[in-house]
Formats: C-alpha cells, structure tokens, sequence
C-alpha cells in the first residue's frame, strides 16, 4: 500500500469536491468573455471592472451555492501559496510584457521579436491562456483546466489559419467555458439540494447525511 | 501465555508497539488523514468527504480533541455560528508518524513464506 499516493489522491478529491460546482469555471469563462466587448470597442476599463465584479461574485455565490452545501474548506497552505505566487508572477509578467510593448512603439522602433509576436498573436495568446488554465488546475488539482487549455490552444492555433477577428475567438472560448460552468452549476445544486433549516444543527451541520 | 506471545510478536514486529491506536482506528484515520491535507475543514465538508454520520464524526472528532491531535474553532461567519476543524502540530507530527511505522509495519513482513 503507498500512503503517499493515497494521501495524494484524498487531497485531489477534497479539492475536485469543493470546485465540482462550476463557479470557478463561471468566473474564468466570464473574465475572457470580458476581453470580447473590449476588443470590439476599446474598452479597455471593461476586463478591469468585470474582474472586481467577478470576484466579488464568486465569492457571493460560494457562499450561497457551495458552502450551505457541502461544508468549506481551506486550502492547504503550500496550496494556496502556489495560487498566490501564480497570480503574481501572471500580473507582474503581464505588466512588464505591456510596458516594454508601450516603450517599445512608443520609441518608435519595432524589433524584430514584437514583429514576430504581432504575427503569431493568436497561438501565443492561446498559449498564454492554456498555461494560465494549467496553472489553476495545479493549485486547485481541478483535472478540467487541463480539458479548458486544451481548447484554448487548440482553438487559437486553428484561429491562426482561419484570419477571423481576435475577438470572435476570445467570446467562443469564454462562451463555451461560461456554459460548461453553468452546466456543473446546475448538476451540482441538482446533487445536493439545501437542507430544511429544521434538520440543521447551530453549526450548520445536518441532521441527516445528504443521498447522492 | 497471552503475555509471552504479545512478547514474542513484539520480537518478530518491533514496530507494532508504536502504532497510534487512536489513529489506527478506521474512521479516526480517515477523517486525520483528510485534515491532514487541507489547511482546515468543517463538519459538513467532513461528513461529505468520510461518508461518516453526524454522531459518528462528532464522537471521533471529541476523541481526537481530548488527545490534543484536532483544533475546534468555534467562529461567526455572516453572523451564524460555524464551526471549523484543524489538525495540530501535535496532531500532524502523529499522523506522520503513524504513516512511518505502519510503513515499517510492511516492510518487516516476509515478502513471501515457504511451502505458500
């Protein structure tokens, strides 16, 4: 018997659990459905904003939807370290990469390497999303955020030879992970209808273990 | 006799001794096991992962409170009572234990014995 494996597995599930509700997958659809209107009408305070409402959201509906649920849990804190460090070295890799680009056309030149990039900007902004996606689903060990970069690099690889709008890419993407989220969303309160109020104790605890 | 065989299987097994009984039990060992991994969890959460009862959480929980391995916080969030559920130091160091002897356990078993 390997404990560590099996240690690893009841890790996977506790998390898989506690984000089997879609909502994460909700948030991350409407983020990138965000850059859609942004790119059709500059925009550009849109991503900003939807993020703050975003988050504040999510955060509303965890506590209403997931919670009264299934209980909460917190992550452990090598975990949600890894999630913080993540989200910090995305904004600072972002920031820097914007500043050098606005130096950069703002000098007047164009070296070769931004030209390159202007060139092949679909497949490396569905690289950039599929890494961000495959960051998620390591801290929060969710296996779907592999299924999710998958798509996006996919769908921005085969958006590189199709010459549609950048747009049109970025709201199917956002669209399609937004309804999968609903789709769990629904599943998820269908498999664990709330508890009478009469059948909870003080501490939010159930009378009866919930039927799956 | 009892007490000459109990020696004589310590002989052969000298990690059997040192197994945490508290922990060994089944359902103290699920519900360590689940603290162990996440950084803390409350009742409903644990009752969804362990497949326990309520009764039967609670009593093991207060079994592994009085033992020191288990935290119990009691705290207010959006003005109901919660109550969440930590594993110790104490109580980490004795999972991590337990895991190495019952490890130890394994290894000084034969790998095969003769004429089986």
């Amino acid at each position: 018997m390997d404990v560590k494996v099996n240690l690893k597995e009841i890790e996977r599930k506790a998390y898989t659990s506690y984000h089997q509700d879609g909502l994460i997958d909700v948030f991350a659809g409407f983020i990138i459905l965000s850059f859609g209107p942004w790119l059709m009408t500059d925009m550009a305070w849109m991503p900003a904003v939807m993020w703050i409402v975003g988050v504040s959201a999510y955060t509303a509906a965890k506590r209403a939807f997931t919670i009264p649920r299934i209980g909460f849990v917190k992550l452990a804190q090598h975990r949600a370290k890894a999630l913080y460090y993540i989200a910090v070295m995305g904004f600072s890799l972002s920031a820097l990469l914007g500043a050098v680009v606005f130096m950069e056309v703002e000098g007047g030149s164009l070296p070769l390497w931004l030209l390159l990039a202007s060139e092949y900007h679909m497949p490396i902004i569905g690289l950039s999303l599929a890494a961000s996606f495959c960051a998620v689903g390591y801290a929060l060990r969710i296996r779907r955020m592999y299924a999710y970069a998958l798509l996006a690099t996919i769908m921005f690889a085969v958006g590189y030879f199709l010459y549609y709008p950048l747009q049109y890419y970025v709201i199917l993407l956002g669209t399609l992970i937004l309804l999968s989220g609903l789709a769990l969303l629904v599943h998820f309160i269908r498999d664990y209808p709330l508890r009478t109020p009469g059948s909870m104790g003080d501490d939010g605890s159930e009378g009866q273990r919930s039927q799956r | 006799m009892a007490v000459k065989d109990n020696e004589a299987r310590d002989d052969e097994f000298p990690s059997i001794p040192k197994i945490d009984r508290l922990i060994h039990e089944p359902a103290r060992l699920t519900i360590v096991a689940h603290l162990f991994v996440v950084e803390s969890a409350d009742f409903l959460f644990l009752q969804h992962q362990t497949g326990l009862t309520w009764g039967n959480l609670s009593s093991h929980i207060s079994k592994l409170e009085a033992a020191g391995y288990v935290e119990v916080i009691k705290e207010f969030i959006d003005r109901k009572p919660h109550t969440a559920l930590r594993l110790t130091n104490k109580g980490r160091s004795a999972f991590k234990e337990y895991r190495q002897n019952m490890k130890q356990v394994f290894e000084e078993l034969p790998s095969s014995r003769k004429g089986v």
